[in-house]
């Protein structure tokens, strides 16, 4: 048969192939089982990139160090920790960042959920507005909030203007200590709400027909729907969607430092916001270290229950990881 | 669902036109702002007519701002180049380092391999002021202060764990019999990468990509801290642009323009992929 | 010669061992299956062949050269999927081309060669189309133009049939005895069908838990299984099983089944006393309508038309049940069933096995 001889002669080099494999067993093992360590080995290096400056951090946080007080460095274990305990302006810290992110991630939720459930049939129309409702999630955060800042100037500010046909004059928006955490609450809900709309959005549309059908086939009224099938079976995404929005909205930095620094007076002085002001400005790295650290303790532990979750979601769309 | 009456319709229709207005309305007005003169942006009451001009732009795009106090540098042009350099080298790199642990993690089940991935995935939810302020102190003794390279490192934080984990999903919906046929085939271990693995998974490689870019383009909080005026990117630029240039109201719009542009024209490219960027490729859209 | 060896061969992994000291040898031109249930390591034991997965232990031989610890693309072998595993980016000729492509054979000799097995396989019509627009047919031929077209000295087929449908498996299963004898290579072929073993294997390992446990020519395997396992796997409709005793009479034996004495040969003496299962294959039952001498009677309970042949169910005065199989022409005899027949069997049919270690009792020749 033709094709027998013509493919015996590349048998030949089939044959020269399989002799130069096996010239070192042992070290085409040992390569073999290094490979997958040396293809993470960059990322590992990113790794350790970070847990070096982490623990560094840990450490500062247990001494006494002020970048103009050279002289005074010395470790203190725990004492910045405790003096927390009898410092107003920590407390102002802690509760002003809890509310900030309670506060911002149920009106998020609640607005996300509630345009996900308006768009959640995939006409053409919906799928349009739903795109266009990621532009605000894909502008940068930083100048979300000078966009924002604009439109509230008192002079010329577009919603300043609005507000004072209603009758509110001389409302003052951020500057304003009585108003301050409205602002920056309304610019993060117009950066973040499209993520949990589109989070939600994506889970209710995987989410399977029958229990639907079958429910509008027996008359079941809306609300029953609503609260008994699709909350429930939607739970996941939303518990997904809001543990990463806290984890987010707890460090909030961009939005509270573009827009006012942390003021009026200390009336936004989340904890990033006052560590970063405690480093750069009084140089108390040690200070700032442990204020970092009690929100990493609080992150982290959202974290680990976050990840819980998001791996049941992965394990949907990809399988085991 | 099927039978949705008028009234609904109308309620629906309603509720979507006012989401749409608080959403994009701000977007909007800056673009109108930024063809607007000062005179324009200052009168009262504020209108949706008047004489467009390009002269902010032009401000911008020559660097000179003349105002009544006289001519002003301007050096907003530079920061959108710092954006588009960090950015750009820092998806290039993340990508350079992530794709080959993203096929490692997928396709070999070693310890080592699920420790960084969850390590980078936890330290992508903790503060970064808890890792940039010592870093901070360590660039200067080691003069990365204020160099490109210090800050590409430093934005590898948010493109490796966005990159591995999208990446990662993507070489694991591959089916690994597929390059066992292509080695068995007669091809090395690199070449199959190049040649089988790398082209299959290149979608999820090119969304995780953008998705980096979008993201390292719109961080703030890191050239804040690790960069002077002349390595700024316009998130850090614009607000010094603000401080600087006092009431130059137009010019900061336009800037501000500048800025988004790129992020929001690529989202729009990228918005099938969006979803899964944004959940580290836990859900598909 | 032998051109594949595999020795003393284990493998585990996290889950536990898959494979126990396997011992396989093939040479040129000979074709073995590997048989058996899933998940007993059939996969796995043509992976580490192919360089995919690697012994713990044992040793692994390509003509005569110890290929243990070679990479999957140093081995020279031929493999085609169960899943077909074609490149989705590459066309069907790409496909086929790419381990003449790894060999750096010259462009012009990669067309001549890629075109003359397409042709062969009767997929030169579709080379140009990518591997989603082919039917399962194509896709399976172009998987196995993949593992032939570079001529290798082992190739391995992993239950290349099992997503291909009903008659095109029946095609290819008496095409493709012809099509591999030509190619002279060591074949391997995993199937978990006991006929397309039959009709492919020159010989056969039959995989039970990571082991070896029967390694023969399929006529024996079927005739004289080692294990009460190996008889109900390799068989369809499966064999019957009977617990019975055997008692020695004279010079012969005899063992009861359903509720009769039959007689059988003197060469079993060795077990008497030991509790027992008869086994009989279904087609050995001769079933007819009238009654016939040493026939007993049954009960036909239904028909069930199977292929070229149908299975009756039937059972016995104490309730026993029994499968026969009659050739298609015989079956319309019997209606749907429902009615009294005569059932026979040649006592020399029976295959004893020991009931508590499941292993067959050959008889003893003095």
């Amino acid at each position: 048969m033709a094709l027998t001889d013509s493919v015996r002669s590349s048998m030949t080099t089939a044959t020269q192939h399989s002799q130069t494999a096996t010239r070192a067993p042992a070290r085409r093992r040992a390569l073999r089982q290094a490979l997958p360590y040396l293809l993470s080995l960059p990322a590992l290096l990113v790794c350790i990139g970070i847990l070096i400056p982490f623990f560094t951090a840990v450490y500062y946080s247990m001494m006494r160090f002020r970048l103009n007080l050279p002289m005074l460095k010395g470790f203190i274990w725990f004492d910045n920790y405790i003096s927390f305990l009898s410092d107003g302006a920590f407390w102002n810290t802690l509760s002003i960042s809890l509310i900030y992110a309670f506060v911002t991630v149920t009106g998020e939720l609640i607005l996300g959920l509630g345009i996900a459930l308006l768009l959640v049939r995939p006409t053409r129309l919906n799928n349009a507005v739903s795109i266009m409702l990621l532009l605000p999630l894909m502008t940068a955060p930083a100048l979300a909030a000078l966009m924002w800042k604009l439109m509230t100037n008192p002079n010329f500010g577009i919603l300043s203007y609005l507000v004072s046909l209603l009758g509110f004059e001389n409302f003052k928006w951020a500057s304003d200590p009585s108003t301050a955490l409205l602002t920056v609450v309304l610019v993060d809900i117009w950066v973040y709400t499209p993520f949990i709309m589109i989070l939600l959005l994506a889970g209710l549309r995987s989410l399977p027909k029958q229990p639907f059908e079958a429910a509008a086939l027996d008359g079941v009224p809306r609300s029953f729907v609503f609260f008994r099938i699709t909350l429930p079976m939607l739970m996941p995404y939303i518990i997904t969607a809001t543990l990463f929005r806290l984890l987010d909205s707890i460090q909030q930095f961009d939005i509270i430092y573009s827009m006012t620094q942390g003021g009026p007076g200390d009336r936004l002085m989340v904890f990033q916001v006052q560590s970063y002001l405690e480093f750069f400005q009084y140089t108390n790295v040690g200070r700032s270290a442990a204020l970092l650290i009690v929100l990493w303790a609080i992150t982290y532990a959202l974290s680990n229950l976050f990840i819980k979750h998001w791996l049941k979601l992965r394990e949907r769309a990809h399988g085991p990881a | 669902m099927n039978q949705i009456s008028t009234f609904e319709r109308i309620v629906r229709g309603l509720l979507i036109a006012l989401v749409l207005l608080f959403f994009l309305f701000p977007i909007f007005w800056i673009l109108l702002m930024s063809f607007q003169t000062n005179e324009q942006i200052l009168r009262i009451p504020p209108s949706l007519f008047f004489e467009p001009t390009l002269q902010n732009y032009v401000a911008l795009l020559t660097g000179r701002l003349q105002t009544a106090a006289g001519n002003l540098d301007i050096a907003f042009m530079r920061n959108l180049g710092n954006s588009l350099l960090l950015s750009t080298s820092s998806v290039l790199l993340a990508l350079a380092l992530g794709v080959p642990a993203a096929y490692a993690f997928a396709r070999y089940k070693f310890r080592l391999g699920e420790s960084i991935a969850f390590t980078l995935l936890s330290f992508r939810f903790a503060p970064p002021l808890l890792v940039l302020l010592p870093l901070s102190l360590f660039f200067r003794q080691l003069h990365l202060t204020d160099t490109y390279i210090g800050l590409i490192w430093v934005y590898q934080l948010i493109c490796l764990p966005l990159i591995l984990w999208i990446v990662r999903g993507y070489f694991e919906d591959i089916s690994p019999d597929i390059e066992h046929a292509y080695r068995i085939s007669g091809h090395g271990w690199w070449k199959t990468f190049r040649k089988i693995a790398i082209p299959l998974a290149r979608p999820g490689i090119a969304a995780a990509g953008l998705l980096a870019f979008i993201f390292a383009w719109n961080n703030f909080i890191f050239a804040l801290i690790l960069a002077s005026a002349s390595k700024q990117p316009v998130t850090v630029g614009a607000l010094a642009f603000v401080t600087a240039s006092g009431i130059q109201y137009g010019q900061i719009a336009a800037a501000i323009v500048l800025s988004v542009t790129p992020t929001l024209l690529l989202a729009l490219y990228a918005q099938r992929y969006l979803v899964e960027g944004l959940s580290l490729g836990a859900v598909k859209g | 010669m032998t051109s594949l060896e595999l020795r003393n061969v284990s493998k585990g992994f996290k889950s536990g061992k898959v494979l126990d000291d396997v011992s396989l040898s093939v040479t040129a031109g000979e074709i073995v299956v590997v048989f058996g249930p899933s998940g007993t390591g059939k996969t796995v034991l043509l992976r580490m062949i192919a360089g995919v997965h690697y012994p713990d232990t044992g040793t692994i031989a390509i003509d005569g050269e110890d290929v243990t610890e070679a990479s999957p693309e140093a081995r020279g072998v031929g493999m085609a999927f169960q899943n077909f595993a074609l490149f989705p980016h590459f066309s069907t000729f790409e496909n086929i081309a790419s381990p003449l492509e790894a060999r750096e054979t010259p462009a012009s000799k990669v067309k001549e060669q890629v075109g003359a097995i397409a042709r062969m396989l009767k997929i030169d019509h579709v080379l140009g189309h990518a591997p989603r627009e082919l039917s399962n047919g194509q896709k399976q031929r172009t998987a196995l133009a993949r593992a032939l077209v570079a001529q290798p000295k082992v190739l391995l087929l992993d239950d290349p049939l099992r997503n291909v449908d009903a008659k095109l498996r029946y095609e290819m299963r008496m095409e493709l005895p012809r099509l591999l004898r030509t190619f002279n290579a060591a074949v391997i072929y995993v199937t978990q069908d006991y006929k397309e073993a039959m009709a492919l294997g020159d010989r056969i390992a039959v995989l039970r838990n990571g082991r070896i446990e029967q390694w023969a020519m399929p006529t024996t395997v079927y005739r004289e299984p080692v294990s009460i396992e190996v008889a109900r796997l390799f068989g369809d409709p499966t064999i019957n099983l009977l617990p019975c005793k055997l008692e020695m009479n004279g010079a012969g034996g005899q063992v009861t089944v359903f509720g009769r004495r039959v007689p059988i040969s003197g060469a079993y003496a060795h077990a008497v006393g030991r509790d027992l299962v008869a086994g009989l294959r279904p087609e050995h039952v001769v079933v007819t309508e009238t009654e016939a001498p040493d026939a007993m009677q049954f009960d036909l309970d239904a028909v069930m038309p199977v292929n070229v042949r149908s299975v009756l169910y039937l059972r016995g005065a104490a309730g026993e049940e029994l499968l026969a199989t009659v050739s298609e022409s015989e079956s319309a005899r019997f209606g749907r069933g429902q009615r009294k027949v005569w059932v026979r069997f040649a006592p020399g049919d029976l295959l004893l096995f020991d009931a508590a270690s499941g292993q067959r009792i050959a008889p003893q020749v003095h």
